[in-house]
């Protein structure tokens, strides 16, 4: 049952663009539902907020739902509900999105709200001080789940002194520093600034779209908004850190090191290698080892963060408090013979012709195709690239995917972060390299 | 207006009904086999069993090596995967639309040639117990919800959770597991969907082929204990490391085909679904609770029995779990008062529809209406009525099912109380 080789050309969505006072705008049409999804990105996010302030391009963001000068945050709310439409607004690494889903009949409504939110943002102090209030009880919360601390605690190491130092959401340290006067006056330095985009998908003509985004928004702030670059750290061998939560059963486990941008030319070599070490699931050597044949885990996936600038590589598990060391030892063993020997033509095969045939489930649903398009615009990869994916990927050979584990894989020096009762497998980790451990 | 594309139903000879959509936007297809398997055909001692049965079915056939299955799929450009719930255990492949017949190969294959070994039973038997830790030991409400269940039900196996006891779970032998398989994965058991990019008559056929050689078997005897009426609030206490107080409540609602789900549902969508909601409005908003959700489900999850609608709160740091309870009380109360305000109303069914209309844009969410009412409901019809049932729901309905299901001596209440590493020690290990 070997996969046939030819899978039917799928054909892109028609993507109409347009640049109106100074805004990109993109717009893919789909009917079938009467649904639209509405998305207007600023060209900065979290990398671009001030030491000690992380959360300020966030909390900055939803501040713009909770009031305008001709409407209340309740008012917000009950229009959006009573529209049936759904809205966020949220920072993201590199960028910063404001979101409204919702009925075609509403179109209108919808980008008048999106148009008010924007440009007449009210900042109310007791709408602040909620949101405030929430966001820290809400990191609060957060400390019981393992997962996110793990992702955290190896971030936050990875990323020390970048501007990817910190969660997207901030600290407890930082959150209750962030006052609301700063939050507007950050907001009012880069109202709508030159980069901003829009990406609109759903039952929608092209023209009508351009037309109404002309008549109710232009960039408003000059100069492009965007963090430094910053190098990569020297390699420091293996360093371990311990989250110590004796309540545990299991621990979470990171590993992993800095990766690359997407517009790195061996994107498409890394997808194919990074399917068949972690990303393909069953397809994959780190499930097939450490969970198929070891019963360690009931989940284990490698994968690569996508950001303007380099993000995170990482081996992402699980596993019972007894097995910790060696679900950690099997898997870097793994990475290791994987950066040796690379991946054999059927592996290669099966790689690509998963990544090209499943490639138009990637655009089912219109936030799936608004994804799509504002990753292209937001990573500078261009629009192209949605339609060039699948035959870059056909062209990447055993070779390309040898070449790519080699200078993209490091285990001889990397992170491991590990949340769990730290006593039960600390001096095992200690033979390998340093091991800090922390509440 | 109907957004969902016209059914064609065709029977096999040995039971097996077949469903076909034909969608042909993209060239993608969702093929779904959807069996009449889960935590309620279970009975104590075997708990987990229907959920450990799933990882089973991806332990090969004589054709098919063990987790070949996924990585055969996948190199056909295609995804799979499967869940298992109270009332069904569901497989399904969404993938490029010429390869239908590849699927129906390999998911016959696996219906009528599984094979069930010591070998892939032990290390799946820790994989599963992995998942427990990581679903409920280890999650932070996991083990409350269990027990709000088992004390909520007394009689009815949706007393135990899907993934079942630890105990069981180290327990079950490969002789239970193969009588599970002779009894459950029948042909008259199960009910397979395609959605997508195909015409139904080719469905049929393959199905005929791949399906049809398959005999029916008989079907297993019911074992469903009614659920008695509930005469009292039942309470409880859950001590474990934790930042925050919390609790988890749950009301006795009818099951899937009933016609007061429709008010129910509004009733959940007015308490917390939006930043207008009331729980969003007065108790997220002013930081008295970190979260506070009403949640039933919705089409096609409902309870196939009846089912619980669960009401929960996070307290916020500082702010005391029983005023946070008492007030959410009062404001359920209020709705067992008072008529929903005709705006309100409107707001709801705006946004249930709107959710509804959201969830259809997927081939794989259009299969998984189908095969879960024909498995939950006896009938894939019930799909086609869902919008026109929440339009005339009048406030008064809405009233009637607040007062009827909503009441303190139909309520389970089991609340989360941290404690000191030492305290949570001495409690005993957490399994």
């Amino acid at each position: 049952m070997n996969p046939k080789p030819a899978t039917p050309p799928f054909t892109l969505p028609p993507i109409f663009s347009a640049v109106r006072n100074g805004m990109k705008i993109y717009v893919v049409p789909r009917a079938g539902l009467p649904l639209v999804s509405l998305h207007l990105i600023f060209p900065y996010g979290a990398e671009t907020d001030p030491p000690g302030k992380a959360g300020l391009t966030d909390l900055a963001a939803e501040m713009l739902t909770l009031g305008t000068r001709q409407r209340s945050a309740a008012q917000i709310a009950s229009e959006v509900d009573g529209l049936g439409a759904s809205l966020s607004a949220h920072a993201g690494w590199d960028a910063t999105a404001l979101h409204l889903q919702g009925l075609k009949e509403d179109l209108g409504r919808l980008l008048e709200l999106l148009r008010e939110m924007v440009v007449e943002p009210s900042f109310p102090e007791e709408e602040f001080s909620q949101l405030q209030q929430r966001r820290v009880a809400a990191l609060v919360q957060q400390k019981d789940e393992s997962q996110i601390v793990a992702g955290e605690r190896f971030e936050e190491i990875l990323f020390r002194g970048t501007p990817y130092d910190h969660p997207v959401y901030g600290t407890l340290k930082t959150v209750p520093l962030i006052s609301r006067d700063e939050v507007q006056d950050f907001y009012r330095r880069r109202s709508l600034p030159e980069g901003s985009f829009w990406v609109l998908v759903g039952d929608v003509d092209p023209d009508d779209c351009f037309r109404r985004l002309e008549a109710h928004f232009s960039i408003l702030t000059p100069g492009p908004i965007q963090a430094s670059p910053f190098n990569p750290a020297p390699p420091q061998g293996i360093r371990t850190f311990l989250v110590d939560r004796p309540d545990l059963t299991q621990s979470q486990i990171r590993l992993g090191h800095l990766g690359f941008p997407p517009v790195h030319p061996d994107f498409y070599a890394f997808e194919v290698m990074n399917y068949i070490l972690g990303g393909g699931g069953f397809s994959s050597r780190l499930m097939q080892r450490i969970r198929v044949e070891l019963g360690l885990t009931y989940g284990i996936r490698s994968s690569l963060d996508l950001r303007r600038q380099a993000g995170p590589f990482a081996v992402a598990t699980f596993t019972p408090t007894a097995t910790t060391f060696g679900c950690v030892a099997e898997s870097l063993s793994i990475l290791k013979s994987f950066r040796a020997q690379g991946a054999s033509k059927i592996e290669r095969d099966e790689a690509v012709q998963f990544l090209r045939g499943s490639y138009p489930l990637k655009f089912e649903t219109l936030s799936q195709v608004a994804q799509r398009v504002l990753q292209t615009e937001i990573y500078g990869l261009g629009i192209d690239f949605l339609r060039d994916y699948p035959e870059k990927i056909e062209a990447t050979g055993e070779a390309d995917i040898l070449r790519c584990a080699q200078t993209h894989l490091d285990p001889e020096n990397l992170i491991i972060v590990i949340v769990g009762r730290a006593e039960a497998f600390r001096r095992d980790f200690e033979r390998w390299g340093p091991v800090e451990v922390s509440k | 207006m109907n957004f969902f594309p016209e059914i064609s139903a065709h029977r096999l000879a040995n039971g097996l009904l077949v469903l076909a959509a034909e969608i042909h936007s993209l060239p993608i297809l969702s093929h779904q086999v959807h069996f009449a398997a889960g935590s309620r055909y279970e009975k104590p001692g075997i708990t987990g069993i229907s959920h450990l049965f799933e990882h089973l079915m991806f332990k090969g056939t004589r054709r098919v090596k063990p987790e070949e299955f996924a990585r055969i799929i996948q190199a056909h450009g295609g995804t799979l995967n499967a869940f298992t719930t109270t009332d069904n255990t569901s497989y399904y492949e969404n993938l490029p639309a010429e390869k239908l017949e590849l699927a129906m190969d390999l998911e016959a294959d696996r219906l009528a040639n599984l094979q069930l070994t010591s070998e892939t039973l032990e290390p799946e038997r820790e994989v599963v117990r992995s998942e427990r830790k990581l679903r409920s030991v280890n999650s932070p409400f996991g083990l409350l919800i269990e027990q709000l269940s088992a004390l909520a039900y007394e009689q009815h196996p949706y007393r135990w959770p899907v993934i079942g006891w630890d105990a069981d779970l180290k327990t079950l032998t490969l002789e239970d597991c193969r009588e599970y398989y002779r009894t459950h994965y029948a042909p008259n058991n199960a009910v397979v969907v395609v959605v997508g990019d195909v015409a139904a008559e080719d469905v049929f056929r393959l199905a005929e082929k791949y399906y049809g050689p398959i005999p029916a078997q008989t079907a297993p005897p019911p074992t469903i204990t009614p659920e008695k009426p509930q005469r009292g609030e039942k309470r409880a206490v859950y001590k474990k490391v934790s930042q925050v107080a919390a609790f988890f409540a749950a009301f006795h609602i009818p099951g899937i085909a009933h016609p007061d789900l429709i008010p129910l549902q509004i009733l959940c969508t007015v308490l917390s679904s939006g930043r207008s909601s009331i729980f969003f409005q007065k108790f997220e908003k002013p930081g008295k609770a970190v979260e506070a959700q009403a949640e039933m489900g919705s089409p096609p999850f409902f309870f196939m029995d009846p089912g619980l609608l669960q009401i929960y709160a996070i307290a916020s740091p500082g702010f005391p779990l029983e005023k946070l309870e008492r007030e959410i009380w009062d404001e359920v109360e209020a709705l067992r008062r008072d008529a929903l305000p005709a705006e309100i109303l409107l707001k709801a069914k705006k946004q249930v529809r709107s959710a509804f209309l959201q969830s259809l844009q997927t081939h794989f969410f259009k299969g998984l209406l189908a095969g879960l009412y024909q498995v939950r409901a006896g009938d894939y019809r019930h799909l086609y009525q869902i919008l026109s049932r929440y339009e005339p729901v009048t406030a008064d309905e809405v009233l009637q099912a607040a007062g009827k299901y909503l009441r303190p001596e139909n309520r389970t209440v089991v609340s989360l109380q941290p404690v000191s590493q030492a305290e949570h020690d001495e409690l005993g290990e957490i399994e």
